[in-house]
């Protein structure tokens, strides 16, 4: 819910004053012929009789953005994205949203690259399209035609379509978008559309701040969503140090215990036998585990940034297992860095209780684990056991909500 | 005959469709091929109907200028 929210939102700020630019001209000619009527037959241009020319506009414009979002989000179910081409395909639109803002305050010559243009043909074709008719069909195609020449904001949203993977809701997010873009080219195009090229002129270097910051966060959750340690919060965490949970068992009273965070929600203990199996996308299988007794002692170190998944070569004791418990919130994971034993496979609890954010959409990018967890319970994912030092980072799809294990000795 | 202007002012891919609507609007020009990233027109146009001065004039009426 909270895509179709934020895609509303960019679409009713910056979207829609980004788009006015680029069709407000063709929404403008489609209205010509029209507005040309009405000055014949009644002496009054403006009013009732443009609006409804205007709404038509729209319409077909949300319809023909809202089939292009399926298709768009069909096609990236089709290329199966996992978390690391998610997060690939965000850092591109981050980069592509940073261009466009740098090409809209005029920084270089070479940021006008960042914009597409269509081919002559289309444009061509288009605005003879628009000259000639009249009525409610010129509007309705001019409306379904602005797909051939969206604005940057579009193309950037119809990118981030994609990476849903899903047609469904590649859809609705095209549609919170293109609804968010109507009301400002409503009110525009209904008072006047000559006031477009103004805003244009005053409003674009707004717009470009805004999306010059829409797009450094979307660069960050795609760092956040590959673990990088580049990534802003990494960033500060590697400065400030990291706000540390210590995994602890529910009775240990070792030195470690007392280093732990206040709020005792990771519990590492001896358990081999509740788990509800494999999260469906773990990667790695799904170890064997029976009941073991080893508590868990860490200590607070700081691990080099590597991860891996690969179980060999790594002191595996047997039929052990840890479990991890995180809290899954509407406002992130809880605790964000948490700490396990190395060379013991983990059992990874996520608990969730009314939670109705993005954090139910959990993934593991080095292990390849996409979950989409229930508003209410638990989901178990298995990780096999990790070398010493080894960080796994986790977030929620979009890279907003982030977290890590580290795995000690 | 073609000739290319250096138009400056072209702020998004709308300034190129625009201009190129010359061709349907000034009698004696066959085509424009305006460039938002070239910041260019190429005008095909016929000398004996219409003049460079004319084609600069509407270039101007659109809100545009022509650079050097």
């Amino acid at each position: 819910m909270t895509e179709y929210i934020v895609a509303f939102v960019t679409g009713l700020t910056t979207g829609g004053l980004s788009c006015l630019a680029v069709q407000g001209g063709l929404l403008a000619s489609s209205l010509a012929s029209q507005v040309e009527q009405d000055v014949r037959e009644s002496g009054n241009p403006h009013k009732a009789r443009v609006a409804q020319p205007i709404l038509w506009f729209l319409l077909a414009k949300l319809i023909a953005y809202t089939i292009l979002g399926f298709m768009l989000g069909w096609l990236g179910s089709v290329l199966q994205l996992n978390p690391i081409t998610r997060a690939v395909l965000q850092i591109a639109i981050g980069i592509f949203m940073v261009g466009q803002a740098l090409r809209m305050l005029n920084v270089h010559p070479i940021f006008r690259y960042f914009n597409i243009e269509p081919p002559k043909f289309i444009t061509r074709f288009i605005r003879r399209k628009a000259k000639n008719g009249s009525g409610v069909v010129t509007p309705l195609f001019m409306g379904a035609l602005t797909v051939l020449i969206p604005c940057g904001i579009t193309q950037v949203m119809m990118a981030s379509a994609i990476t849903t993977g899903n047609a469904v809701t590649g859809a609705l997010l095209m549609f919170s978008f293109i609804l968010g873009t109507s009301p400002i080219f409503f009110i525009v195009a209904y008072f006047t559309t000559r006031l477009g090229e103004k805003l244009e002129k005053y409003f674009m270097r707004f717009v470009a701040v805004v999306v010059l910051v829409l797009g450094l966060i979307t660069v960050n959750t795609g760092l956040n969503l590959m673990g990088s340690p580049l990534a802003f919060g990494n960033l500060v965490s590697a400065v400030t140090g990291p706000r540390v949970v210590q995994a602890q068992s529910p009775a240990d009273t070792s030195p470690a215990a007392a280093l732990s965070d206040t709020s005792p929600v990771c519990t590492l203990q001896a358990n081999g036998n509740n788990g509800s199996g494999c999260g469906s996308a773990a990667a790695g299988g799904c170890p064997m585990m029976s009941g073991g007794n080893r508590s868990a002692v860490g200590s607070a170190i700081t691990a080099p940034s590597t991860v891996t998944q690969a179980p060999t070569a790594i002191p595996v004791v047997e039929e052990q297992a840890q479990e991890l418990v995180i809290q899954v919130e509407n406002n992130g994971y809880s605790p964000e860095v948490t700490h396990a034993l190395a060379g013991v496979p983990t059992r990874l609890v996520l608990v969730s209780n009314n939670v109705r954010s993005c954090s139910l959409a959990f993934v593991i990018p080095s292990l390849n684990v996409q979950v989409l967890l229930e508003p209410t319970g638990s989901h178990t994912i298995e990780i096999p056991a990790q070398q010493a030092g080894t960080r796994i980072p986790f977030s929620c799809s979009m890279g907003m909500y982030t977290g890590v294990i580290i795995f000690d000795k | 005959m073609k000739i290319t202007y250096t138009i400056p002012d072209m702020h998004c891919g709308n300034c190129a469709m625009r201009l190129e609507a010359l061709e349907d609007e000034l009698q004696g020009v066959t085509a424009v091929d305006a460039s938002y990233h070239k910041q260019q027109m190429v005008v095909d146009f016929n000398p004996e109907i219409i003049t460079e001065s004319e084609i600069k004039a509407a270039i101007a009426r659109k809100g545009y200028s022509v650079g050097e």
